[in-house]
C-alpha cells in the first residue's frame, strides 16, 4: 500500500513539476533562513555553557540611584567568601586600562583587550592555558598569557605551544617576561587577547575601588534569593565599617543583586536587554517567514485538491479508512519537506559567511555538539502538521458519491480561506517592505544630515603620553604641523566616535546642573571644522585659554539659561571659567542620542587626561603626510613614538549606523524573502485558478469578451486580496516603524511615501505575477477548452 | 442478499429540501441482476449510493444477509465495503497515476491480500477482460471501452458479493458498451448479484428484473422474462 501510495504522490508531484518546485523551493528557501536564525540564537543564548559550572556561577552586581553596574569593590567578594559556606569559590576580574605592546625582537602586538583576573576567577571559568592552570607564587608574581594570534602576530614561525620571553610595554622602558599561550574561548563572556592570572586582586583596596567584576560560585541548591539578601546586608555592614555615610542617598539607594551567569550576554541585569529584543524579535521574523512558505503549502494543497478528489473517492469506496488518507496526504507533505529540508541545508552553507560577517559571529551549521540534529527532524514535524493538516482533513473529507459523479468544486468555504491565507502571506510582505523602506530613508537622513562637524580627513592617532598639559604637547605639535598636507593637530580626552563623556556639576546662572565635559587642547574645534556661533574658540594668544577659559555649545548654554554668555562666569570643580565662545551643537553621539549640554576647557582639574591625538591632513596629501607622520614618529612623539597606530575619524564615526546598516539589511532580506515567497504562492494559485476558469474563459470569448477584459476579470479578485492586504499592514507597520523612529534623538518624519510605494509594488507584481499565467488562457483557442471539457 | 425498508433521504439546501428517497422498499435476491431505470432526480444514483455505503439515509432500514448496515460506524462501513461490494463509474475513475495493473491490483492492497496472491488474482483477471497487452499503460493510455472494462476488473478482483453499476455504458459508444453490458451479464451468471442503475432500456433489457423509480418512489417492478428464462 505504501508503494502505491508513494508511486501516486511521486507521479503527481511529476506531473504539476512546475507547482511542486514553487513549494518545495519556497519551503527551502524560507528554512534556510529559519536554520540561520535558530544556530544564531542558540549560539547567543549559550555564551559559557560549555562551563561545567555554568548553572551555579552569578556576577555580583550593585544597584545604585541612577543606575546599575556590575563593578564591585575588592573587598566585597573576599567578605562573601569569608561569611557564605554556600559560596564555593569567588574570582574577581579587572578590564586592563591601556593598550600596550608586546614585543620580541621583530614583531610588535598589542593588548587590544587585556583581561586581569586572579587564579580563583580563572578556575571559575575553566581556562586552561597550555602547559595548564597553575597558581601563581607569591603576590608579586603574575602569570601573562596571550591568545593564538596575538603569540601568532608575534611568533609566526612558532609551532609549539611553549612559553616565550618578550618585552611588556614600550621597547625602552619595558619589562622582560615570559608570555604563554591560552586558547581563546569566543563564546565566552570572559575574553581578551591579553590575559594576566595573579594570585589575589585589589589587595589594600577599600570600597570605593569599584573597578572590579566579582564572580561566586555557589554550592547546587542554593536558594540565591536568600543569599542576595544575605550579600546585600553584608555589603550595608561592611561600607559602614569603611566609614560610608549611613545618611547619604547614595548609600540609602544602593544594594547588590546576584545575575546568573546565563543572563550576562543577553540579559545582564546591569545593562539593556536590547540583544536579548533582537534575538527574539528574529526568532519571531524566522518563524513569520516560515509560516508565510507553509500557507503556500495549505493554499497549493488545497488549490489542488480536484485534483486529487477521484483518487480519495476511489480509495473510499474500496474501503480506505478516512485515517489512513489522512496519514498518506501528511506523509507527500512530509516527504517535501524532506525533499526542502536537504536544499534549505545547502542554501544556509552558501549564506552562511555573508550571515556570519552581518552578524560578527563565527557560526556552522554542522559542528559537534550541533542540536540541529535534533531541532531538524522536530521542526520538520511542524511544519508537516502546519502545512499539512487542514488539506489532509479537507482531502481525507470528501464525500466520494459527491466527487466520483465528477460534478464536484473545492467549496466556497476553502476559497475563502485561501484568499484569507494569501492576505496574511501579502501583509507580512508589506510590512517588511515598509519596514526596509524607512530604516532606509532614516539612514540616508543619517548619512546626508549635517552633524555640525566634519570627520572627513580626520586621523585619530593612537598614543599613551600624557598631554594633559598643553606646554607638553605644544612641541608635538609643531613637529606634526612640520609634515606637509597636515592642517591641524589638536589633542582631547576623547574623540567624536559616539562614546560617552564624563559629567561634572557645574553652575552658571543661579542654575546648578550636572553636564558633560570634555577637555580638549587649541585647534580642537578648527580640526573638527565646528562652527562657532558666538564669541571665539581657543587661541593661544589668550594666555587665559590655558587657565580658565571654556568653550560651551548651544545645548549647554540653553540648559543654564544664558543671555549673551559670552564674558559670563561658569563654576565648578574648584574653579571660576570665564565662557569665551559657543558652538553650534555637534552630534558627537550619532543620531539616537539628542546633543548633551557639554563645557570645553583646556584645563581642568577634574578632568580626564589627554590622549587622543586628531590630525587634519589635506585631501590631496592624504597618503604622503600619512607616510611623513609613520616615518617620523619617534621623532615626533619621543615618548610613545615606537608604534604608529591611526584610523579615520569617518570610518570610527561611521560604526555608529553599523547596527542600522545591520537592521537594513535584515529588513532587506526579509522583505525580498517574503515578498518572494507571497509571490511563488501567487503564482501558482494563479496557475491553478486560470485552469479551473478555462472553460468560462471560452465561454467568454465565444460571447465576445475582449482579451483585456479576461486578464482584468482573472486579476481583479487578487488585486482585492493585495489591497485588503496592503489596509490590514499599515496600521501595524506604521506602529513597529514610528516605534523604531522615536529610538532616534533626530529623525526622519514618518511620510506616506513607504506605504503608497509598498502598495504600488505590491499591486504591481501580483499584476505582472497573473497576468503571466493568465496569458496563456487568454490566448488559446476556445473552442480547445471547451473540446477539453 | 438485500432488503431495504421504507428507505427515505432528504437532501437539504438553504432554500429547499428535496426528497430523493421516498420510503423505497426492495428486495434483491442473491444472484439477481436488477437494473433501476428512472427520469432525471428520481432518486436511482441516490438509492445506488446508499446501497454501496456511499451516504447515509435519513430512515429506514437496510438489511445485507440479515446484517443491519444502517447502524455501522463509518470504519465498520468501510470495512463492509472493501470486503463485499464493487463498483463500476459512468466516468471509469480510474486512478490517473496508476498504471491498469496498479489501478486493479489497489482493491486487494487494501483488502491485505499477500502481494504474490495479488499478482495472481489481478493476471488472471487482465486476461479474463482481455487487456493483457495494456497492463502496464496509464488510463489517458486506453480508449473510453478498455478503461471501463479496466473499472469492471477493478470492480471484479475481490470477487464481491455485490456488484453496484452507476450508469457503466454512459460514457461508451454502442459497441463497446454492448461488450461491457455482456461482461457483466457473463460475471451475473457466475453469480454474482448486480445492482444497476441505467437511462437506457438497452441496457436494463439484460438484467432480469427492471425498476422503475420518480420522486423517490418505486412505481414499478417488471420481471425481464427472456433473462429469467434463460437463468431457469
Amino acid at each position: 500500500m505504501f508503494r502505491l501510495n508513494l508511486k501516486i504522490a511521486l507521479r503527481n508531484l511529476w506531473k504539476n513539476k512546475g507547482i511542486t518546485a514553487i513549494n518545495i523551493g519556497g519551503l527551502a528557501v524560507a528554512l534556510a533562513a529559519f536554520i540561520l536564525v535558530m544556530i544564531y540564537a542558540t549560539y547567543e543564548t549559550t555564551y559559557d555553557k560549555e562551563n561545567p559550572n555554568y548553572e551555579n556561577i552569578y556576577i555580583v552586581g550593585r544597584t545604585l540611584p541612577e543606575f546599575s553596574t556590575n563593578f564591585t569593590p575588592p573587598p566585597l567578594g573576599k567578605a562573601i567568601k569569608a561569611n557564605f559556606p554556600e559560596v564555593e569559590a569567588v574570582g574577581m576580574t579587572k578590564k586592563g586600562g591601556f593598550e600596550f605592546p608586546i614585543n620580541n625582537k621583530q614583531n610588535t602586538a598589542f593588548t587590544t583587550n587585556y583581561l586581569i583576573m586572579d587564579y580563583e576567577a580563572a578556575k571559575l571559568f575553566n581556562l586552561k592555558p597550555e602547559g595548564g592552570l597553575v597558581k601563581p607564587e607569591g603576590d608579586e608574581k603574575h602569570l601573562f598569557y596571550v591568545n593564538k594570534e596575538t603569540m601568532q602576530t608575534l611568533f609566526p614561525d612558532k609551532k609549539d605551544a611553549k612559553p616565550e620571553l618578550v618585552t611588556i610595554g614600550g621597547k625602552t622602558v619595558g619589562l622582560t617576561g615570559e608570555v604563554g599561550v591560552i586558547t581563546g574561548n569566543p563564546h565566552s563572556n570572559i575574553t581578551f587577547n591579553a590575559l594576566s592570572v595573579r594570585r589575589e586582586l585589589g589587595k589594600g583596596e577599600n570600597y570605593g575601588y569599584n573597578n572590579y567584576n566579582t564572580y561566586i560560585l555557589v554550592k547546587a541548591g542554593t536558594d540565591i534569593d536568600a543569599l542576595e539578601h544575605k550579600i546585600n546586608d553584608l555589603y550595608k555592614r561592611e561600607q559602614i565599617k569603611d566609614g560610608e555615610d549611613v545618611q547619604s542617598a547614595r548609600f540609602k539607594g544602593s544594594s547588590v543583586f546576584l545575575d546568573p551567569l546565563k543572563n550576562l550576554h543577553l540579559k545582564p541585569k546591569a545593562a539593556n536587554d536590547s540583544s536579548y529584543k533582537v534575538i527574539v524579535a528574529l526568532s519571531i521574523l524566522a518563524v513569520m517567514i516560515l509560516v508565510i512558505a507553509c500557507i503556500n503549502f495549505t493554499n497549493l494543497s488545497i488549490a489542488q485538491a480536484t485534483k486529487r478528489a477521484k483518487e480519495v473517492g476511489i480509495k473510499k469506496v474500496l474501503g480506505v479508512y478516512r485515517y489512513q488518507l489522512t496519514i498518506q496526504f501528511l506523509l507527500e507533505i512530509l516527504l517535501q519537506c524532506i525533499v526542502a529540508t536537504v536544499f534549505a541545508l545547502v542554501v544556509a552553507e552558501l549564506l552562511l559567511p555573508n550571515f556570519n560577517n552581518l552578524f560578527n559571529v563565527p557560526l556552522k551549521i554542522w559542528n559537534g555538539e550541533s542540536r540541529l540534529v535534533f531541532q531538524l527532524p522536530l521542526i520538520l514535524l511542524a511544519i508537516t502538521i502546519i502545512a499539512g493538516a487542514y488539506p489532509a482533513v479537507v482531502l481525507s473529507g470528501f464525500k466520494p458519491a459527491m466527487v466520483l459523479k465528477g460534478n464536484f468544486q473545492t467549496g466556497r468555504s476553502t476559497s475563502w480561506l485561501r484568499s484569507a491565507l494569501l492576505v496574511v502571506q501579502f501583509s507580512v510582505a508589506v510590512v517588511f517592505i515598509i519596514g526596509l523602506l524607512i530604516i532606509t530613508s532614516q539612514l540616508k537622513y543619517m548619512r546626508t544630515q549635517d552633524i555640525g562637524f566634519n570627520p572627513n580627513q580626520v586621523v585619530y592617532i593612537k598614543n599613551l603620553t600624557y598631554f594633559t598639559d598643553p606646554k607638553v604637547f605644544e612641541p608635538v605639535r609643531e613637529r606634526i604641523m612640520k609634515v606637509p598636507g597636515v592642517q591641524s593637530v589638536t589633542v582631547a580626552s576623547g574623540i567624536p566616535d559616539g562614546s560617552e563623556n564624563g559629567t561634572i556639576g557645574y553652575t552658571a546662572n543661579g542654575v546648578e546642573a550636572s553636564i558633560d565635559f570634555l577637555d580638549v587642547d587649541f585647534d580642537y574645534f578648527e580640526t573638527l571644522d565646528i562652527k562657532l556661533a558666538e564669541g571665539r574658540f581657543f587661541d593661544s594668544k589668550f594666555k587665559t585659554d590655558t587657565a580658565n577659559s571654556v568653550v560651551l555649545n548651544e545645548s549647554a548654554v540653553a540648559k543654564y539659561g544664558l543671555k549673551n554668555p559670552v564674558g559670563q562666569t561658569i563654576k565648578g570643580c574648584d574653579m571660576d571659567y570665564k565662557i569665551v565662545g559657543v558652538v553650534k551643537d555637534f552630534k558627537t553621539q550619532g543620531f539616537e542620542v539628542p546633543v548633551q549640554p557639554t563645557l570645553y576647557a583646556i584645563k581642568n582639574p577634574c578632568g580626564n587626561m589627554k590622549l587622543e591625538l586628531m590630525v587634519k591632513i589635506d585631501r590631496a596629501h592624504t597618503s604622503d603626510a600619512i607616510k611623513a607622520l609613520k616615518a617620523n614618529w619617534a621623532d615626533i612623539n619621543t615618548k610613545d613614538g615606537e608604534n604608529f597606530r591611526y584610523y579615520f575619524l569617518n570610518d570610527l564615526y561611521g560604526k555608529l549606523f553599523q547596527k542600522q546598516e545591520q537592521l537594513q539589511s535584515v529588513f532587506f532580506a526579509a522583505a525580498l524573502l517574503t515578498i518572494l515567497i507571497a509571490l511563488l504562492g501567487l503564482f501558482a494559485f494563479a496557475k491553478y485558478i486560470t485552469n479551473t476558469r478555462m472553460k468560462e474563459i471560452a465561454l467568454r470569448k465565444i460571447l465576445g469578451a475582449s482579451d483585456l477584459q479576461v486578464l482584468k476579470l482573472l486579476n481583479t479578485s487578487f488585486f482585492k486580496v493585495v489591497l485588503i492586504a496592503n489596509l490590514v499592514s499599515w496600521p501595524l507597520a506604521y506602529v513597529i516603524t514610528q516605534k523604531w523612529l522615536e529610538t532616534f534623538a533626530y529623525r526622519v518624519d514618518m511620510s506616506v511615501l513607504p506605504f503608497l510605494l509598498s502598495a504600488l509594488a505590491t499591486i504591481l507584481l501580483t499584476i505582472i505575477t497573473v497576468s503571466v499565467q493568465a496569458a496563456g488562457a487568454v490566448k488559446a483557442n476556445p473552442v480547445d477548452a471547451l473540446k477539453y471539457e | 442478499m438485500i432488503k431495504i425498508e421504507s428507505l427515505e433521504k432528504v437532501y437539504k439546501t438553504e432554500e429547499i429540501e428535496t426528497t430523493a428517497l421516498n420510503g423505497i422498499n426492495l428486495h434483491v435476491a442473491g444472484g439477481e441482476f436488477v437494473s433501476i431505470m428512472g427520469p432525471s432526480g428520481c432518486g436511482k444514483s441516490t438509492l445506488l449510493n446508499v446501497m454501496g455505503l456511499l451516504d447515509k439515509p435519513e430512515s429506514g432500514s437496510y438489511k445485507f444477509l440479515e446484517t443491519e448496515l444502517l447502524k455501522l460506524n463509518d470504519r465498520e462501513r468501510a470495512n463492509f465495503r472493501k470486503q463485499n461490494m464493487g463498483f463500476v463509474f459512468q466516468n471509469f475513475n480510474l486512478i490517473d497515476e496508476l498504471t491498469v495493473f496498479e489501478n486493479i491490483e489497489l482493491p486487494l492492497i487494501y483488502n491485505k491480500i499477500p502481494s504474490a496472491e495479488r499478482k495472481r488474482l489481478v493476471n488472471a483477471i487482465i486476461e479474463r477482460m482481455n487487456i493483457v497487452n495494456r497492463s502496464g499503460h496509464f488510463p489517458q493510455q486506453l480508449s473510453g471501452g478498455q478503461q471501463q472494462r479496466v473499472a469492471v476488473a477493478r470492480a471484479l478482483v475481490t470477487k464481491p458479493k455485490l456488484v453496484l453499476a452507476d450508469e457503466p455504458t454512459g460514457n461508451l459508444d454502442s459497441s463497446h458498451g454492448n461488450e461491457v453490458m455482456e461482461l457483466l451479464c457473463e460475471l451475473n451468471e457466475t453469480g454474482t448479484t448486480i445492482v444497476m442503475v441505467t437511462h437506457s432500456s438497452h441496457d436494463a433489457s439484460f438484467s432480469n428484473r427492471i425498476i422503475n423509480l420518480k420522486d423517490g418512489h418505486v412505481i414499478s417492478e417488471k420481471i425481464n422474462k427472456s433473462r429469467t428464462e434463460e437463468l431457469i
